[in-house]
């Protein structure tokens, strides 16, 4: 049978062996159990060379280089500014021309749904045929779980 | 059932190929030089275009890396990872864009169709740039990304995900200027670039529908 305070200074030492790290000098059963485990705990890891492990592709990858970046960016935008005046047009008229390709579109489905009001009933079945056929076909696709960080 | 679906998977992307080139091709399809001032000037112009969308195109794609870097970079890793999946996905993607703006417009009388087919605009369109910017980021990487640790200690601008963003502009950009092969180059990138956003939605990595598991 173990004293009460002897038995409290183990449970203390237990609970916290660095600041109760004294306490090893008077317990000799606290001594054996903190000898075993340090002999279990010597036992040193493999010797890792991080250079010859691939590169991940997060590293670096919050660098910013901001020369780089607003550099190419100015050159791009005087060629550009450049190219515009060469050729007599404001910047009105660039967002006016990318406009016109949704308008194409636009066109393109609403002449595509004209044909399908104007078509025979078969037609309109075999397009709804395929729009369920397609779209069965894209949940298909999107059910796959990506394995990029995996591959 | 596996055999039919390894057949029908060929046929599908066949399928949505050929309507993806119909709809990417470009309006006028003339091999010629410019033999009147008229065409030069024309082609000035429609250079002039290229070249102010793509300065447009860098303001986007350095604000999204910027905003969602991390995403960015999970998807450009998953379309060089499983690239014919992505391509494949961005086929099936626009095919059905178009069907179900078809569908949609089709809705028209019904009022439904109107602030539905204005959602899948946007969702097309968030998609579309979404993915071009990892494409962009796909493409500095494959072409200027370190190879090994010293060589991206030794680099002092060339890397992090902004500088492989910006340098697949240039390079998608310079494409993008070759008459013909450009724009049929872009509209390829586009369908990738659709695929991944879809494929990993949006760099998020989380499935689109839940499993349902029979007890």
């Amino acid at each position: 049978m173990k004293d009460p305070t002897v038995e409290d200074a183990c449970q203390r030492y237990l609970e916290d062996p660095e600041a109760n790290a004294a306490h090893l000098e008077t317990c000799a059963e606290c001594r054996a159990v903190s000898a075993a485990l340090s002999a279990k705990a010597s036992v040193e890891p493999a010797v890792i060379d991080v250079n010859t492990l691939p590169l991940a592709n997060w590293e670096g990858s919050s660098h910013r280089p901001w020369p780089l970046v607003l550099g190419l960016g100015a050159v791009l935008v005087i060629i550009a500014l450049a190219l515009c005046d060469a050729a007599g047009m404001s910047p009105v008229h660039v967002a006016e021309s990318s406009l016109a390709s949704m308008e194409a579109i636009r066109s393109l489905v609403n002449s595509a749904t004209a044909s399908l009001r104007g078509a025979s009933f078969g037609w309109q079945i075999a397009f709804g045929a395929a729009f369920l056929i397609v779209n069965a076909l894209l949940v298909l696709l999107l059910r796959r779980s990506p394995r990029g960080i995996d591959a | 059932m596996r055999r039919m679906l390894r057949l029908f998977l060929p046929l599908t992307v066949v399928a949505a190929s050929l309507v993806t080139a119909m709809i990417a091709a470009p309006p006028s399809f003339g091999v010629h030089a410019p033999l009147t001032v008229a065409d030069a000037t024309a082609m000035l112009q429609n250079t002039a275009i290229t070249t102010a969308l793509l300065a447009v195109w860098m303001f986007a794609a350095v604000a999204l890396t910027l905003l969602s870097g991390r995403e960015i970079r999970y998807s450009s890793l998953e379309m060089r990872a499983s690239a014919l999946h992505c391509f494949a996905l961005g086929l099936v993607a626009v095919t059905s864009f178009v069907l179900t703006a078809i569908v949609f417009s089709y809705l028209i009388p019904y009022l439904v169709g109107v602030p539905l087919l204005f959602a899948l605009g946007v969702f097309a369109i968030l998609t579309k740039i979404y993915g071009m910017v990892a494409v962009f980021h796909a493409i500095g990487t494959l072409v200027a990304g370190s190879r090994t640790r010293e060589q991206l200690n030794r680099r002092r601008w060339l890397r992090g995900d902004l500088a492989m963003v910006v340098v697949g502009i240039i390079i998608l950009g310079a494409l993008r200027l070759i008459p013909i092969v450009g724009p049929i180059i872009w509209g390829l990138s586009s369908v990738f670039g659709i695929g991944t956003a879809l494929a990993t939605k949006f760099g998020r990595r989380e499935p689109w529908f839940l499993a349902l598991k029979v007890a």
